[in-house]
């Protein structure tokens, strides 16, 4: 017997050695852990519990058959974090630079297959050169099987990837299809098309992190939720961004426990400027309702007219949808909308409640918008919003105009709670535009039609930039006192906890994608 | 395989402790969490008064001093190694009040050059004029304290640009 | 006498107050923005807030604290130490407005707050001062004569000085000359003047000094000595009394020099005459501290008086109720200051919050303390926490005490001079009685300690990693 236990010491040696020692310093030079080292790193210390550590390929061409590693590139298994299940993969670029054989896509959807039946996330941490090209066709088979299974998978458990390393080709879309990808700055990149390939086909130069790097994708393309700056943040990053998800869409997020005791802010009352072009900076607004320090930001430097992301309120998570004046004065153009639709979603599927901050003059004009679409990705945001089940609540800082006024969470459209400050104004547009058309005739025919105009305009701003025409209709449940908002909203996502909504029988709604 | 650790002790002692040395401590549990040690014939009391096993970090009083104890793996020692800490990465680009104080001096203006160690400004706690000094060469961007302010600790003191 | 004011803070505020209690006087606190949590506002029987946290700003401000003492009809006001209590205008301030000031009359304190009148009064009363010139030099053949009658090692000081700077000081008449020309220079760069004093240099002085206590009616005794050597930053961490070094012989005739300081300026209610001792037990006056002293207790545990007592006492007209022969002295006591000091990192201020803070107690230990569990350490005011006092029938006996005590005073959140103590406790220096003021210096690092904490450090890490290996093994299942 101790023979035989030794026999398999050794051989679990080995599968921890991965691609060998030479390999592994490689990869540390290259400023990167090791799948191994990464899941370790991750998981709760000493909770990893490996499945098929003792996996080979099944390869006999171009000599294959004489190089083989235990776990074939790839390290999966389940552990805890936060002493919460989660499974995990990590490629191991030690190991044929992580590239992805049949025998390899099997370990990661048999795992994949144990995260759905049991109903907890599924983190995956990349680091693959592509396919195994010396298997053919059956490298793409075990790149479909694992598609297929992110989609099964997508709305029931949260599914997570980490780029940390090369992501190229068929690769890439196994991330897209999860809920979140992460990339960590210099050392990932992400593309369908190779530099080199794109040389040939457009004669364009370009260098990899330019193409598909981590700031490319977390600016320009908004593929990449986040960025971090190394390994163990970009961990540290999925770690915390699990702490407000639930193991699956049939459970909440756990509430963590809060002491309750600083819910007047007085700091909201002086964010809003006087003037009502002055821009100001939304997330002020956010940290004044928030848990301290608890805002996990989503797509923070892709398309800012709008910030979306995770935070606490009274140990609550929530997500947080909320336009921002600082840029482009808070529109909805193309990218915005898109951005905020598919987190409205996200948050829908897994129970997180909404809160929306509101501060928009309306969506963006010119021919860019209405060429690229902004009618169907705007109305991507007015059905994630109008779909969603999970409980709604908005807060009108200042402008709600027009149709963005219904489109962001409006009571039309089945928010549950609708708050103004006393500083809103709720209204069809500005009212220097509303008097021009409204009173087009007496303007002209005034001797001085820019008094006129100016009177005018008062006599609208008068009317209605203010909450109250909208709270007499019932459009406005209440309006509050900045410094109350806290309170308010921590009462009011607490009265609506219990919330359910039966909707129609259908197969699935048709999103105008 | 045995392990071995680094382990740190109240910021100020590292120790190289291995799987073996710890079982040659001479301990004995008094209680749940209560210890006596026998360390070179001198008798210790030992109390386990944290325990963080997934942050690998405990809090031992000995003979009533408290003792905060880091221990760090392999792993921990490579990611240190590599660089990785967490934050390590970002430059200093303020100054905040390392403790609540008095704004005795301010030595800079907005838009000064500055050396390392170049005097910013005195803070005064308990009647001790702290000098805070820069801890970086750069341009001072902004000032947010003016001279017999009360501030508190981690307050935003100056900027760098 | 019906009700007192106390114009002070923390620990000697309830100190104050305790004795008032004692003897059926009510007691006001004033207290600053900052200190409405502090114990001695709620010890108190009425507390009046006077202003900022800033001492300039409230516990500074004397005609406010008068209007006080007066909206009250409060009959005394006690100053503590520190802030008003060496104030002489404030003493009239009080005079003036038929409050008594519990303290002495504001002419002592004015004779005794300037050196130079001090010296003055003092001359006619056979007190022995350190020897030296009266008034500065710059001759240098006259100098080195007046260096050779006052006998070797001599420090000369420049008369505008600061800062060491014109300081030397000059082992043997060989050096003189050339010493003087640097200490000249010296001055004159620095100051522009390069008159000097000379006067002898007291190799290893220990700090004695003697508690005075005096009537209206013209009896003054004496309390024996404190031993305040133990200093750091100039500034006294550990006291004890009686001293391990004075004779009865040296003890009385300091004694009597002391009453003899007091009679001088006229004294009335609590003093200290402070004295430097030399290596060869001759002793020199060097100034009278016009209040009661940060480490009385440890005079009023030897001769089981209160001294507030006495100082209220006085201040009503009563007559002392003690003649010098009834004074004895009981056992030995032993003070050290707990400061919120690093003593790792040069003695500097320790700021935040007392997370953990817990007193020791029991036989042979008294704890002068302003401060709960919980309180921020305030920036504004004297870092000084509590008072940890032992005594017992020897030395010895409150040393042992005196550890035991601080291994059982808890403080999380801070540093504090507590380790120090402890090293001090059991330096062999300290234990043999044969230390001066230069204790400090000549014995204590940062290293010293560190030392020390090293093994249990080592210990407390054995222990982690034990713990830590043990948890490893236990099976952990998800939530």
């Amino acid at each position: 017997m101790d023979s035989k236990i030794k026999n398999l010491n050794e051989k679990l040696q080995q599968a921890y050695l991965g691609g060998g020692q030479v390999r592994i310093d490689k990869q540390h030079q290259k400023k990167k852990l090791t799948a191994r080292e990464r899941v370790m790193y991750f998981l709760d210390d000493h909770s990893f519990e490996e499945i098929g550590a003792l996996v080979t390929h099944r390869t006999k061409d171009f000599g294959m058959e004489n190089q083989k590693f235990y776990g074939d590139g790839v390290v999966t298994g389940y552990g805890t974090v936060d002493g919460r299940l989660v499974y995990i993969f990590a490629q191991d670029f030690t190991v044929f630079g992580g590239s992805l054989s049949e025998t390899h896509a099997e370990k990661i959807c048999k795992i994949m297959d144990l995260a759905v039946k049991v109903g907890a996330p599924l983190v995956g941490l990349n680091d693959s050169g592509g396919a195994r090209i010396q298997e053919g066709v059956r490298s793409l088979g075990g790149y479909a099987d694992i598609f297929y299974r992110n989609v099964q998978a997508s709305g029931v458990i949260p599914q997570i990837s980490a780029i940390m390393g090369p992501c190229a080709g068929g690769a890439v879309y196994s991330p897209a299809m999860t809920d979140f990808t992460i990339m960590v700055e210099d050392t990932s990149y992400m593309f369908v098309t190779g530099p080199n390939v794109v040389k040939t086909v457009t004669n364009e130069e370009v260098s990899s992190e330019e193409l598909g790097g981590a700031s490319t994708h977390s600016t320009k393309s908004g593929v990449a939720h986040k960025t971090s700056p190394n390994d163990v943040e970009c961990l540290e990053d999925v770690k915390s961004l699990l702490s407000y998800l639930p193991q699956n869409n049939t459970k909440a997020p756990d509430l963590l426990p809060y002491e309750l005791g600083d819910e007047i802010r007085d700091s909201l009352s002086s964010i809003v400027p006087d003037n009502a072009n002055k821009p100001y900076d939304m997330h002020k607004v956010i940290k004044g309702i928030i848990d301290e320090d608890s805002f996990y930001e989503i797509h923070k430097d892709h398309a800012e007219n709008i910030i979306v992301g995770f935070a606490r309120l009274g140990g609550r998570s929530i997500g947080i949808i909320a336009n921002q004046p600082m840029f482009l004065a808070g529109v909805l153009d193309v990218n915005s909308s898109k951005k905020a639709a598919r987190f409205v979603r996200f948050c829908d599927c897994f129970n997180i409640p909404l809160l929306v901050l509101e501060d928009v003059p309306g969506f963006l004009p010119g021919t860019d918008q209405e060429w690229n679409g902004i009618i169907v990705h705007g109305a991507k945001l007015l059905y994630a919003f109008s779909e969603a089940t999970v409980p709604r609540v908005t807060v009108i800082t200042r402008k709600a105009y027009g149709g963005a006024y219904d489109v962001m969470n409006s009571k039309h459209i089945g928010s549950d709670m609708n708050f103004a400050w006393p500083s809103a104004e709720i209204a069809v547009m500005g009212a220097k535009g509303a008097a021009e058309i409204i009173f087009k005739k007496e303007i002209n025919s005034a001797e001085d039609k820019d008094a006129k105009w100016k009177e005018k305009e008062a006599e609208y701003a008068e009317l209605f930039a203010n909450p109250y025409s909208a709270a007499e209709r019932g459009f406005i449940d209440e309006v509050i006192l900045p410094k109350n908002t806290r309170r308010k909203l921590i009462k009011a996502f607490s009265m609506l906890e219990d919330k359910e909504v039966d909707r129609p029988k259908r197969k699935h709604g048709n999103i105008p994608l | 395989m045995s392990q071995s650790f680094k382990v740190n002790v109240n910021k100020s002692f590292d120790f190289d402790i291995s799987e073996t040395d710890s079982s040659q401590l001479n301990s004995i549990k008094t209680s749940d969490n209560e210890y006596h040690v026998l360390h070179e014939n001198s008798s210790y009391k030992a109390e386990m008064t944290l325990s963080n096993f997934n942050k690998k970090l405990f809090q031992v009083k000995v003979n009533n001093n408290t003792y905060n104890v880091n221990i760090y793996n392999e792993l921990d020692i490579l990611i240190k190694e590599m660089g990785f800490e967490i934050g390590s990465a970002k430059i200093v680009n303020d100054v905040k009040a390392p403790m609540p104080g008095l704004i005795l001096e301010i030595n800079v203006k907005v838009g000064q050059d500055v050396k390392e160690n170049d005097t910013l400004l005195i803070l005064e706690a308990m009647k001790m004029e702290n000098v805070l000094t820069s801890p970086r060469a750069g341009v001072i961007k902004s000032i947010s304290v003016e001279k017999g302010d009360a501030v508190d600790k981690n307050q935003l003191l100056i900027e760098f640009h | 006498m019906k009700k007192i004011l106390v114009a002070n803070r923390g620990e000697i505020a309830i100190r104050v107050m305790r004795t008032a209690k004692k003897m059926g006087i009510k007691t006001v606190a004033v207290y600053s923005t900052i200190d409405r949590h502090s114990p001695h506002v709620k010890y108190a029987d009425e507390a009046v807030l006077i202003g900022e946290a800033p001492s300039s700003l409230s516990y500074l401000l004397g005609e406010k604290i008068i209007e006080v003492a007066k909206s009250l009809n409060v009959d005394g006001i006690h100053p503590g130490y520190g802030f008003l209590s060496e104030n002489a205008d404030f003493a009239e301030l009080c005079e003036a407005n038929n409050i008594a000031f519990i303290g002495p009359k504001s002419h002592a304190i004015r004779i005794m707050g300037s050196k130079l009148a001090a010296k003055e009064a003092v001359k006619a009363y056979d007190i022995p001062m350190v020897p030296g010139t009266d008034e500065a030099i710059t001759d240098i053949p006259e100098a080195k004569k007046i260096a050779e009658t006052i006998g070797f090692p001599i420090l000369i000081k420049a008369s505008a000085g600061g800062g060491g700077k014109g300081m030397r000081i000059v082992e043997k008449v060989s050096e003189f000359e050339s010493q003087m020309n640097r200490a000249i220079s010296e001055a004159v760069n620095a100051f522009g003047d390069g008159s000097v004093f000379i006067e002898k240099y007291v190799t290893s002085p220990r700090h004695i000094e003697i508690q005075v206590m005096a009537d209206t009616h013209g009896n003054i005794i004496h309390l024996f000595e404190r031993e305040c050597s133990i200093q750091r930053r100039h500034q006294k961490v550990v006291e004890e009394a009686p001293s391990t070094v004075l004779t009865p012989e040296l003890r009385a005739q300091m004694g009597e020099a002391a009453v003899r300081v007091a009679k001088a300026c006229d004294y009335v209610g609590a003093g200290t005459v402070e004295f430097l001792l030399d290596d060869a037990h001759n002793f020199f006056f060097l100034e009278m501290n016009t209040r009661l002293q940060v480490e009385h207790p440890v005079s009023e545990i030897i001769t089981n008086t209160d001294l507030v007592e006495l100082q209220i006492r006085v201040a009503r007209g009563e007559v002392l109720p003690y003649t010098q022969d009834d004074i004895k002295i009981h056992g030995h006591a032993l003070e050290l200051r707990v400061y919120a000091e690093d003593p790792l990192n040069d003695f500097l201020p320790s700021v935040g919050t007392l997370e953990t803070y817990k007193l020791p107690e029991g036989k042979g230990i008294r704890v002068d303390n302003g401060f709960e569990e919980g309180m921020e350490i305030p920036i504004y005011y004297d870092p000084m926490i509590s008072k940890l006092i032992t005594y017992g029938n020897t030395r010895d006996e409150a040393i042992s005490l005196m550890l035991k005590a601080i291994d059982n005073y808890h403080i999380e959140g801070i540093q504090t001079t507590l380790p120090f103590g402890t090293y001090v406790c059991e330096h062999d220096a300290f234990r043999s009685g044969n230390f001066d003021t230069h204790f400090v210096k000549r014995y204590y690092a940062p290293e010293n300690l560190i030392d020390q904490q090293k093994t249990e450090a080592k210990i407390a890490a054995l222990i982690a990693v034990q713990c830590y290996l043990e948890e490893q093994k236990l099976l952990r299942l998800p939530n």
